[in-house]
């Protein structure tokens, strides 16, 4: 019998967690109240929220580098406290702000997590230029860290993270910063990396639409809770937010469309009136007869569901 | 681990900290400015004071040992300060590491170090003040060696746990613990002279038996029944207090988060 948590990559439960700091008077920051999280092998899975909702905590912990305070964690079956040694050769992670040895060359740096990881010799070798050809690092194999641009550094992190070809692979922003032509290069090797490799990614962001390229499924947290989890289709049905009817109009301002039954709120915007609405499907026959007996032309339609940055704003708030 | 992951984990520490050593720009000062300022330093004053070649070694000898310990103690130091000062302490404690390899792989740097100033100090004292490191013989010079590099070990691996404690605000315990060691290990004079409290502190730490052995070569009568075994057995309960003491202040970041905020 194939047992259910046997496949899951990630089976977290009741995870608190609390930072105590100062002296004499001790501050208490609850960092963590009581998440509950199961991620399925082989996902792409994303942790969304605000600054200081909690994310980084919560992937800390996954990756043994913070102990819980309270609840069980599970990941790729061990647990993240008694089997940390374990657990730490099968995953690894790279950061959007990563920060390495300054004065060791790219090349340098790879071997030195290679050992780590139990490579050496040709097999290291080939290791190193097999990473530094994948995050296309080949010119600045012998550069100094400290004298890498933003984006190389973050190639370096992501190339330091494959190093041991991990099973799990924890990114925290992995695309902050970045040039968009360098962070759609990025998109597209975290998405080859799970076909390729079957990897389980476990990814944060502040960046809604690399969420909704890569992510599988994500989870909304906010101040220590997971407050939504889902695929974004799901979550943009159930937050209800409406669906938006963009039209460009002839005169562009029709004051009544706001008030017009169903509409949610109207807005202009690059010369569209943009509305959203209940139900699309329902509301744009009647807009479209009501805006014709008015006499408004109606030059373009677009209906659209609404963006996974609107949920996200809907459940910050 | 097996034996091969152990001995990788530990290379791996050796070649970066011998990397960054060859690009750190205090190396030179570290490994050649400051011991040699310290040995013709005190050396002309021994000849200032006229102390007899005799005491003259007694002094030189301290001062070597401040130079190899120190320089060996930083290296063992490194192992987490390089981490802290380029914020990637997380990096390296969620690889398959343990603290174990980080002090071996550091501290063997250290030792090359240490044996490198050594020997260039010695040289300087032959030729400046005719101080003959080789007069105690081969296994004494061994002996002391190894007690400077066991001392350094401690230290470092105190330094060590004291940074992963309290973050940066101990760095400077980098710099300073291994001369409160040497101040009170008799670096330039015998124990008996401390006020008693002190001594019986100073009959605590391993270099003091280290120091009294290699000194006893040179006409001074050994302070201590056995030093060198003492010395050891002493290095042996600190080394092992150390290791303890920076494991429990690993485990205590991940508890606080300090690891995270050394990192990035």
């Amino acid at each position: 019998m194939v047992s259910f948590t046997g496949m899951l990559a990630i089976d977290a439960r009741d995870v608190v967690k609390t930072f105590r700091s100062g002296w004499p008077r001790r501050r208490e920051t609850p960092a963590l109240r009581g998440v509950s999280l199961a991620v399925p092998r082989g996902a792409i899975f994303g942790l969304l929220g605000p600054n200081g909702a909690g994310k980084t905590t919560f992937l800390s912990i996954l990756a043994t580098l913070l102990v819980p305070d309270g609840g069980s964690v599970r990941v790729l079956g061990h647990d993240v406290v008694r089997e940390a040694g374990a657990l730490r050769r099968r995953l690894n992670m790279a950061s959007g702000r990563p920060s390495f040895l300054w004065s060791l060359r790219v090349g340098e740096i790879l071997a030195f997590y290679g050992r780590l990881y139990g490579l050496a010799g040709a097999p290291l070798g080939r290791r190193v230029d097999e990473l530094i050809e994948l995050c296309e690092l080949g010119p600045h194999r012998r550069v100094p860290y400290s004298e890498l641009s933003t984006g190389l550094k973050q190639r370096v992190a992501l190339a330091k993270s494959l190093v041991n070809d991990p099973e799990l692979l924890f990114l925290d922003e992995p695309t902050l910063g970045l040039d968009p032509d360098v962070s759609v290069r990025v998109r597209r090797h975290i998405a080859e990396l799970r076909r390729d490799r079957a990897m389980t990614i476990v990814l944060t962001t502040h960046y809604m639409r690399e969420a909704e390229e890569l992510c599988d499924e994500v989870a909304f947290i906010k101040e220590g809770r997971i407050l939504a989890r889902g695929t974004c289709a799901e979550l943009k049905r159930r937050i209800r937010l409406g669906d938006v009817i963009a039209l460009r109009l002839d005169p562009p301002a029709v004051g009544w469309l706001a008030e017009a039954p169903g509409v949610l709120r109207c807005a202009a915007a690059d010369g569209w009136t943009v509305c959203t609405v209940d139900e699309a499907e329902k509301r744009l026959p009647e807009l479209l007869r009501a805006l014709h007996v008015d006499g408004v032309v109606v030059r373009n339609v677009q209906v659209r569901e609404p963006e996974l940055e609107e949920v996200f704003v809907e459940l910050a708030r | 681990m097996s034996w091969r992951a152990e001995l990788l984990a530990v290379e791996a520490v050796l070649v970066r900290n011998a990397l960054m050593a060859s690009r750190n720009v205090f190396f030179f000062f570290e490994l050649l400015f400051w011991p040699i300022v310290g040995v013709l330093s005190i050396g002309l004053m021994t000849r200032f004071l006229r102390l007899t070649p005799e005491q003259a070694s007694f002094v030189l000898v301290g001062t070597i040992a401040l130079s190899v310990v120190n320089v060996c103690q930083l290296e063992v130091a490194y192992a987490v300060l390089l981490d802290v000062w380029s914020k990637s302490m997380k990096h390296q404690f969620m690889a398959p590491i343990g603290i174990r390899h980080l002090t071996l792989g550091s501290w063997l740097v250290g030792m090359v170090r240490g044996t490198a100033i050594f020997a260039l100090l010695a040289l300087l004292g032959w030729w400046a003040f005719g101080f003959d490191v080789l007069r105690p013989g081969w296994l004494a010079l061994a002996a002391f060696l190894l007690g400077c590099f066991l001392n350094a070990w401690v230290v470092g691996v105190g330094v060590c746990a004291l940074i992963t404690l309290f973050g940066n605000r101990a760095e400077a315990f980098a710099w300073a613990s291994v001369n409160l060691v040497l101040v009170l290990a008799g670096i330039y004079y015998p124990v008996s002279v401390l006020p008693e409290p002190v001594a019986a502190v100073a009959r605590a730490i391993p270099l003091t038996y280290f120091l009294d052995a290699y000194r006893a070569h040179y006409g001074f009568a050994s302070e201590f029944a056995a030093p060198v075994a003492t010395g050891l057995a002493l290095s042996a309960l600190y080394a092992a207090l150390a290791h303890w003491a920076f494991l429990a202040a690993v485990g205590r970041a991940r508890r606080t988060g300090l690891l995270l905020k050394m990192s990035e």
